[in-house]
């Protein structure tokens, strides 16, 4: 899939602060861009279920809402630290990251 | 082994005595040696009881006893619980999250079982499992339904860029996570908007309760501030929440401005952060401080039973502020007496922010007009 755009939201988590990031994937360093694609792929993330959430306590946990847009579809789910799948993980850790960048740079 | 004559264990003790003194000689005999071989099985019978309820008592200890705690290490990744590092009783280790994991849930376990009697965050000794070192660059800290779990903060930015520190550094945090707890087994309020921002308000309360107790703190002397020590030098702020003053814990250029509310008429409606309850937990926060504060004295001791048993027998899963504002208020008048200075103080800390208390208007109202009705001089 030819990813263009991505949104991310991370909301809660015990300090309660919004940080997000919506950018095009060509704005992104080669190398992180190639991985963050990679990534998605991997997780199938066009066919991901829109709620991945669990039954689980979501006390001071993070909530994470990402939005993907190549030019065929747009798909978004919404997880959480607990729910998201072992193979998530570290798309959100990347996904973090360069939303902190980007706060950091405002 | 014993020999089993039918009448060890047909005829009772009195019986036998009197066989032993009126029988035949033969049956003196015979109600001699039982009553001996009796009392010596009734002793060893005694002795296997005795041992059966030590060994109960043992088990039951282990399983559900005092204070135990276990620290886990999760090396950066996500997996729980991760590797065990130190466990109840074993010495300090290098590692200083993994010692504060282990000091702080210790402080909260007694908070619990010394001032309110709770033996533990499920009342029946449960386990206190934390697991630090939770992912990279982690800024966060939770409580799973099971354990507490800690990151490290931003480590993983250049040192200028980093704005927490590691989550266990504050000991009301961990509180604060042992708390969620508590409230997941006792009123189990719902993680969302008004019962959310009670249950995170809770976690607040008895984290900052944590913190004074390890501290011997007055109320005055309280900072009442939630997560001092977790930003780092990079940010204008002085904590997560202040409960003192809600929306004055940071204003940052990055972070931007705290932005709790400390009274009703500023209260956020949003969907965001399940409803704002970060957000609008600053209310009753506030509440719980104007209250702490004009009782005077270690806030544990009054107020916080005050909030503690509203929490374990009054609030529900859909409980909103005004429903603690009144519980408390009736615990206050059951503990300390209807119309009394901690009463007047949970009603006076509400009305600081914007919740007004009424007393029971139905037939009832209070012991004196129960005593009347009872005596028929009254309505």
């Amino acid at each position: 899939m030819d990813v263009e755009r991505i949104k991310f939201e991370r909301t809660g988590g015990f300090a309660g602060m919004r940080i997000a990031a919506d950018f095009e994937l060509s704005d992104l360093p080669e190398e992180q861009a190639h991985t963050l694609a990679e990534l998605l792929d991997d997780l199938d993330f066009a066919e991901l279920p829109e709620q991945l959430l669990s039954d689980s306590s979501m006390s001071d946990q993070f909530s994470y809402t990402i939005t993907v847009e190549t030019e065929k579809w747009k798909h978004t789910i919404v997880t959480g630290d607990s729910s998201a799948p072992e193979k998530m993980q570290e798309l959100l850790q990347m996904l973090n990251q360069i939303a902190r960048k980007q706060a950091r740079k405002h | 082994m014993h020999k089993h004559h039918p009448i060890h264990c047909i005829v009772p003790p009195h019986m036998l005595k009197e066989i032993a003194a009126n029988g035949t000689e033969s049956q003196k005999k015979l109600a001699l040696e039982t009553i001996t071989s009796s009392a010596q099985l009734r002793a060893e019978r005694l002795k296997m009881a005795e041992f059966r309820t030590e060994f109960a008592s043992a088990i039951f200890k282990a399983t559900t006893g005092g204070k135990e705690r276990i620290v886990y290490d999760a090396k950066n990744g996500s997996s729980l619980p991760g590797t065990l590092v130190r466990k109840e009783g074993d010495a300090p280790v290098a590692d200083v999250g993994v010692n504060e994991a282990y000091d702080g849930s210790g402080t909260t376990y007694d908070l619990y079982n010394e001032i309110y009697q709770r033996n533990s965050i499920d009342a029946n000794g449960m386990r206190l499992d934390s697991t630090v070192h939770y992912q990279k660059g982690y800024d966060n800290a939770f409580w799973d339904g099971k354990q507490m779990v800690y990151g490290d903060g931003d480590e993983d930015q250049p040192v200028s860029d980093r704005l927490f520190n590691r989550f266990t550094i504050a000991i009301d945090i961990i509180g604060h996570e042992l708390t969620h707890g508590v409230t997941q087994f006792e009123a189990k309020l719902t993680y969302f908007q008004q019962p959310g921002a009670l249950n995170e308000s809770m976690s607040d309360v008895f984290g900052s309760l944590v913190k004074q107790y390890q501290l011997q703190q007055t109320a005055s002397q309280a900072d009442w501030i939630i997560g001092a020590g977790l930003f780092t030098s990079n940010v204008n702020g002085v904590g997560i929440r202040s409960m003192k003053a809600p929306g004055t814990a940071y204003n940052d250029p990055v972070l931007g401005k705290d932005p709790q509310p400390a009274h009703m008429k500023d209260y956020v409606n949003t969907i965001s952060d399940n409803g704002g309850v970060h957000i609008n937990s600053g209310i009753p926060n506030h509440a719980f401080y104007l209250t702490a504060v004009e009782i005077g004295g270690n806030a544990w001791e009054k107020a916080g039973q005050i909030w503690y048993l509203t929490l374990r027998d009054k609030l529900t899963s859909s409980s909103k502020f005004q429903d603690c504002a009144t519980q408390t208020y009736q615990v206050a008048g059951s503990l300390f007496g209807a119309g009394s200075l901690e009463q007047q103080a949970v009603k006076n800390g509400w009305a600081g922010v914007g919740l007004n208390v009424e007393a029971p208007t139905e037939p009832g109202g209070g012991c004196l007009a129960a005593l009347l009705r009872l005596l028929g001089l009254g309505k």
